[in-house]
């Protein structure tokens, strides 16, 4: 006879068998499998760059090359909306392993966050490294502060997909004005257009954006010349942070009978 | 020992909330299988989910001092888009049994007899390849409480006497509460019934007793 397992146990095996069976079905899941992961930001990093060239408006970005400027900050942009979207989706897709009481929704969210942000460090790794290998001054000036940015946003982003999660399983309707309104965040938060062109009083309002002093005190990490604006502030940043894993882990407990059922 | 008390269920839902369950309270010695009857939308699945702890009851509580296993039926419990060979894996770890995991991925396979399918994703398979391979992933582990949710209904002969004969096996280890609508084998493997009628549990120390009254609310002849 097996003797009862400590609750902390429980979660750690849960974890470890939904991060197996998510790590298989993300490589074998369609055609593409693994190749996706890196064919999607080096598609957008050439699409964005042709565009540029086209454009012929390569605008000068002050203290960082822009190849460089565009990579770090798409990556983490991306990353960003890979685990919220990700895990927004794991209650659904997870739908038949409730039958086993050990899983929780929760279990299943934290589970795809972790995996896929293992993946984008790979690709954030490779493309560093890429661009390095091309001779692109890219190498993070301050590795660590880098590092706390990116666990910050993965976190951030943790939060926002513990919350929206609810919100899709319960009001199904939901996911559409949510793709919605979280289509333009990717112009909004200085990913490609740099906000430092924008007019003041434009700033002011995307300051509110909490992903915007993500995106930009990435890039502070990495180009130690590099002028972002005004009052970027990553202390605004875990105030959101916080309050949104908070608030998302007391959804998950209020509504755990609704999301296992619905 | 499982000990139901008080128990109220109903699902909100669309087309309203009506009891499911409605205070239903009796406990089940040790060791004792019992068999669930009643007609389709009675609450034979909700009862079996509760005792499973997929679900919570809205009032009432459920006290159980024994493994119970998840409810054993055909369409919970597996992904679609995996093979059974990784369910197996899947449930193996969250139980626990990461160390001996080929051991039981072996069990499992040579319980089921499905073939080159245990490789194959789950939603190719058959009913009947299902509540083999859910049957035999079951049995893999040591629970003292076996919920089966017409598990072996859609099984060939062949299946359910081995079904049968490893819970035959078992008795005095283990028991089984069980749903089916094939009175034959719940009587080979049940000892006690209840009747769930209009949200009531009904208990009866003989499933004989239980199966008769059913048949007699539904206008059918005892057999």
């Amino acid at each position: 006879m097996h003797s009862a397992r400590s609750p902390y146990k429980v979660t750690l095996h849960v974890w470890h068998a939904l991060f197996m069976r998510e790590a298989s079905a993300r490589i074998t899941g369609d055609r593409l499998g693994w190749t996706w992961i890196f064919i999607e930001p080096l598609v957008h990093i050439l699409l964005f760059v042709a565009i540029r060239q086209l454009m012929g408006r390569v605008r000068h970005i002050a203290g960082a090359e822009f190849i460089p400027w565009f990579i770090t900050g798409m990556v983490i942009y991306l990353m960003f909306s890979t685990v919220m979207n990700r895990s927004m989706g794991a209650i659904s897709a997870s739908r038949a392993l409730f039958a086993y009481r050990q899983v929780h929704p929760v279990d299943t969210i934290v589970v795809r966050a972790i995996l896929e942000v293992l993946i984008k460090v790979i690709v954030l790794l490779l493309l560093v490294g890429g661009a390095a290998f091309l001779e692109y001054d890219i190498l993070p000036a301050n590795a660590l502060a880098a590092a706390s940015v990116w666990c910050t946003m993965w976190i951030f982003a943790l939060g926002v997909g513990l919350v929206f999660s609810v919100i899709v399983t319960t009001i199904q309707e939901m996911a559409k004005f949510i793709g919605m309104v979280t289509f333009p965040l990717y112009f909004l938060s200085g990913v490609m257009i740099p906000v430092q062109v924008l007019p003041h009083s434009l700033q002011t309002v995307l300051l509110f954006n909490p992903i915007l002093h993500i995106v930009e005190s990435f890039r502070l990490a990495f180009f130690t010349n590099y002028q972002s604006i005004y009052g970027i502030n990553m202390q605004y940043v875990m105030f959101w942070t916080l309050s949104l894993v908070v608030f998302g882990l007391m959804l998950q407990i209020r509504f755990k009978n609704r999301l296992m059922s619905e | 020992m499982i000990e139901v008390k008080n128990l109220y269920k109903r699902y909100h839902g669309p087309f309203g909330g009506d009891w499911v369950l409605k205070d239903v309270s009796f406990s089940i010695p040790r060791g004792i299988s019992v068999g669930l009857v009643g007609r389709n939308g009675a609450g034979k699945s909700t009862l079996l989910r509760l005792l499973g702890g997929m679900d919570m009851p809205d009032k009432g509580s459920i006290t159980q001092n024994c493994r119970v296993s998840w409810p054993i039926g055909l369409g919970v419990g597996f992904q679609g888009s995996m093979t059974g060979r990784q369910n197996v894996k899947f449930v193996a770890r969250i139980h626990g049994g990461n160390s001996n995991i080929n051991q039981i991925i072996n069990f499992v396979q040579d319980f089921a007899e499905i073939g080159k399918a245990f490789d194959q994703p789950v939603k190719t398979y058959s009913s009947g390849m299902r509540s083999r391979l859910a049957f035999g992933l079951s049995l893999a582990f040591d629970f003292d409480v076996y919920l089966s949710d017409e598990a072996t209904s859609v099984g060939d002969a062949a299946f359910r006497a081995k079904a049968t004969q490893a819970f035959k096996d078992r008795i005095g280890d283990s028991s089984i509460i069980m749903v089916s609508h094939s009175t034959g084998i719940l009587k080979d493997l049940c000892q006690a019934g209840i009747w769930l009628h209009q949200g009531q549990a009904i208990w009866y120390d003989k499933l004989d007793d239980a199966i008769n009254d059913y048949h007699n609310s539904i206008g059918k002849l005892p057999t």
